[in-house]
């Protein structure tokens, strides 16, 4: 007999838990915090989502846009980005504005505010002064460089902390073969933008947990320099450990070509395929049953193969024109060999490894109609991620947040909207 | 003095690699407690992947040593009744349990969630693996980098028009890994709060798809399959990396408005550009954005690297040196960060590495040097389960600790 609980509306992790994102102020599209709200929002947390008036948030003006026709309410970014989020409009260069928005910091529990130092001291809504006026809360510094660097101030985004990282440089590392042609690169998307985002979102957790324990809220500084050079944390204890000397040492100086794990091309596109250890090794070679290449003796350590690579690359392409993706992908792994197809993203959408976990979700918003997108980054089996609002329409919400919750009166809410501060 | 987040938290940590030993550093820094249980009988790759100063061993790997900070190991041989006995007294004790192993291998020493929870009714267990639990392709084998193939990442990664590349920096796993971090203590959270604990399965490939909105619902709502683009944006130019002064020197610059190409003209001294209607405008720039990309370079190349990026910024615009890991261990404002720790490992002495990238006002996170393999068996078996010294000895004896 089933029990109660599977009867029940399945609870969701963070109900209860009050978030505010404030939007950032920069020309340069910086969505971590979009992305740090929308991880609590759609774990349960009440996310309020302030906006500027009028333009709106900066991933309302981002594509894509459906038929490539540019519309603010029906946005891919903005509809994916602000699932679960209530919306509200404040103009924080006024004082009534930020009145407001110390209103809705009053019953908070965290703020992710994406903006500098600067910009921030210059609407007194800094760290510190939030800090001290509002002691039980998590005030969220997601920036460019840190709020406390000496950077501080300067403006960065995807793109600059990328390179600044060392992430840069190493990409796409073992396919250049002409450096002077072939700058180091940066990552499809923005990925340094939801990296942040995922680490502002799990740092707020951490301060959360240090309220529980002290009663206090605190100041968190998340820097997405910081964030991206975290990504090359086995290069950064390297250098403590190794002499100059050391092969990979200077192998992590230069932009060449030094082991056998990447993508290749195969008969009906690309696949990503490791023989990097002993053990990928003898299950390549049973893989691809055994070729004369592979007994060669410069290939039979794990230090001749990455002297050789170039032999070793040779025959794997070789094998791989023979054979599609699926073909190499079920032999590889039939011998436990990391190889996978590269797809694209309309290959991932069709995929049936995702389809039979129903990662992709569809969901019926009123302004975009149907919209299908990417769902849960990690599934929880009593918790499960849904979506039980789509994306605010801009200012959605002023009503129900600054006159159910906050009590002002229809007057007041059509002299601010008049005067447009909402 | 304030207390640690996750003080009184314990973690049975059968992770290795680098997503999940990424995640219980974050979590152990917080101060809960980390039991890492490993074996050399399966050693963690990277224990062997560097060797410090040439000397490889299982105590001697740099790399090892940058990620599996704060926490304590015990080694136990799984393939052994007993071990597995002692890993489920371990949970038992243990609010969390997490591995990234392939799917299925912890069940065969009856160490799976289905196991794990009858012992300890309110466990969180998180298992990552390449593409999830379940699903037709649930068993296959890899690492993030050639996991992110199958997500899509590589083939929006590259020069524009061109093949599909591979990720530097071992991507995705520490992105994965700092993302594991908020889903556990949302998991703790709701536990708190009911007394229930739950199964977390994350899919590497998943994780890393929620990663690239963009080209995702482009394809979803208009069915165009995106491409690689290179260093470029859709929505700005120039964005992109230029040559400078020296051999295979670089800057980063990414322009957002047409205000401030304005002043990148002025700064690379082609005022002309800024009026020029091939240039002035985005739509333009976008439009023409090969030759524009060519005259920025026959500018930057002949500024050092440095002085470009002072100057940019001078003027407020974003920019950056293309940085190889070495020279971001020297730039003054990542030195004044404190990312970079100077921690004691009891074989090869105090070194750097590195600790989070995030700081907090009210938390001194807790950091020790990465264990050498099976340091605090002894320690763990003795005062968290009970042991004899006896005992201990027995079971050193009978290979179950090693």
């Amino acid at each position: 007999m089933a029990r109660f609980e599977e009867y029940r509306e399945p609870q969701r992790a963070l109900e209860g838990l009050k978030v505010v994102e404030l939007p950032s102020l920069d020309t340069m599209p910086f969505l971590a915090a979009s992305m740090a709200a929308k991880s609590f929002g759609d774990m349960g947390a009440e996310v309020i989502k302030v906006e500027p008036p009028r333009i709106g948030a900066l991933e309302r003006t981002l594509g894509p846009f459906r038929d490539e026709m540019p519309d603010p309410e029906t946005g891919g970014l903005h509809l994916y980005l602000n699932t679960n989020k209530l919306g509200v409009t404040l103009d924080l260069a006024r004082a009534r504005g930020r009145e407001l928005l110390f209103e809705l910091l009053a019953s908070a529990d965290i703020v992710f505010n994406p903006n500098r130092p600067a910009p921030n001291e210059k609407l007194g809504i800094d760290w510190r002064t939030l800090v001290a006026r509002f002691p039980k809360l998590i005030v969220v510094s997601l920036t460019f460089f840190g709020a406390e660097s000496p950077y501080k101030n300067v403006r960065g985004g995807d793109l600059v902390a990328t390179h600044m990282s060392g992430v840069g440089f190493e990409t796409p590392w073992h396919q250049v073969i002409d450096p002077p042609n072939q700058p180091p690169l940066k990552l499809g998307g923005r990925q340094s933008d939801y990296l942040t985002g995922y680490t502002g979102a799990a740092a707020a957790m951490c301060a959360l947990y240090g309220r529980i324990a002290n009663g206090t809220g605190q100041h968190v500084d998340v820097s997405q320099w910081l964030a991206m050079i975290g990504m090359v944390r086995p290069n950064l204890g390297f250098y403590s450990h190794e002499s100059h000397e050391a092969a990979a040492y200077k192998r992590l100086g230069v932009r060449v070509k030094s082991a056998g794990q990447w993508v290749y091309p195969c008969k009906d596109g690309w696949v990503s395929f490791s023989a990097g250890t002993e053990r990928f090794w003898q299950g390549a070679k049973k893989a691809m049953e055994h070729p004369e290449w592979m007994d060669s003796e410069l290939l039979q350590t794990v230090l001749g193969r990455a002297a050789h690579i170039d032999m070793i690359e040779a025959g794997l392409i070789d094998w791989l024109s023979t054979h599609t993706r699926a073909e190499a992908f079920e032999k590889a792994q039939a011998e436990h060999v990391p190889c996978f197809p590269v797809h694209s993203p309309a290959d991932v959408a069709a995929n049936e490894q995702y389809k039979a976990r129903r990662f992709f979700i569809e969901h019926d918003h009123p302004a975009a109609r149907e919209v299908r997108m990417p769902g849960a980054p990690c599934k929880f089996s009593r918790t499960p991620w849904r979506i039980v609002r789509g994306a605010p329409r801009l200012g959605e919400h002023n009503r129900k947040i600054f006159g159910e919750r906050i009590g002002l009166s229809e007057t007041e809410l059509a002299t601010l909207a008049a005067e447009r501060v909402i | 003095m304030n207390k640690m987040p996750l003080a009184g938290i314990r973690i049975a940590d059968f992770g290795w690699i680098y997503a999940v030993p990424h995640a219980t550093a974050w979590l152990g820094a917080m101060g809960a407690d980390v039991i890492r249980i490993e074996s050399m009988r399966a050693p963690d790759l990277v224990r062997f992947l560097t060797g410090t100063d040439g000397i490889v061993g299982a105590n001697r790997s740099g790399v090892f040593h940058s990620i599996n900070t704060s926490r304590r190991s015990i080694v136990l041989n799984l393939a052994i009744p007993e071990a597995q006995q002692i890993a489920r007294e371990i949970v038992a004790k243990s609010d969390i349990a997490c591995e990234n192993f392939t799917v299925g291998n912890l069940s065969k020493y009856n160490l799976g969630y289905e196991d794990l929870v009858k012992i300890k009714p309110d466990l969180i267990m998180l298992s990552g693996t390449p593409l999830g639990q379940d699903g037709p392709f649930a068993r296959t084998v890899g690492f993030g980098p050639t996991t992110q193939a199958f997500a899509g990442l590589c083939h929006i990664t590259g020069y524009p028009d061109s093949f599909p590349c591979g990720i530097g920096g071992t991507w995705p796993d520490f992105a994965v890994g700092t993302a594991m971090v908020f889903f556990l203590l949302a998991a703790l959270h709701y536990r708190d709060r009911t007394g229930e604990g739950q199964y977390l399965d994350l899919s590497m490939a998943e994780t890393v798809t929620t990663m690239m909105p963009e080209a995702m619902l482009d394809f979803l709502m208009n069915g165009r399959d995106q491409g690689p683009i290179g260093n470029r944006d859709e929505a700005m130019a120039p964005h992109g990396v230029f040559p400078v002064a020296g051999d295979d020197q670089w800057i980063a610059i990414a322009i957002a408005s047409d205000t401030e190409f304005a002043k990148l003209c002025e700064v690379l001294s082609i005022s002309s550009m800024a009026t020029d209607p091939k240039f002035a405008k985005l739509v333009a720039r976008l439009k023409n954005v090969e030759e524009l990309e060519r005259e920025v370079a026959a500018r930057t190349r002949k500024f050092d690297r440095d002085g470009l990026v002072a100057k940019l910024r001078a003027h407020d615009l974003a920019a950056g040196p293309v940085y190889k890991t070495e020279e971001v261990l020297h730039d003054p404002a990542f030195v004044e960060s404190g990312m970079l720790l100077k921690l004691k490992h009891s074989e090869v002495g105090e070194r750097a590495v590195p600790g989070l990238p995030v700081s907090f006002s009210a938390i001194d996170l807790k950091y020790s040097g990465a264990p050498a393999i099976g340091e605090n068996t002894d320690e763990v078996l003795r005062e968290l389960l009970g042991y004899s010294a006896d005992k201990i000895a027995r079971l050193k004896e009978a290979n179950v600790l090693f």
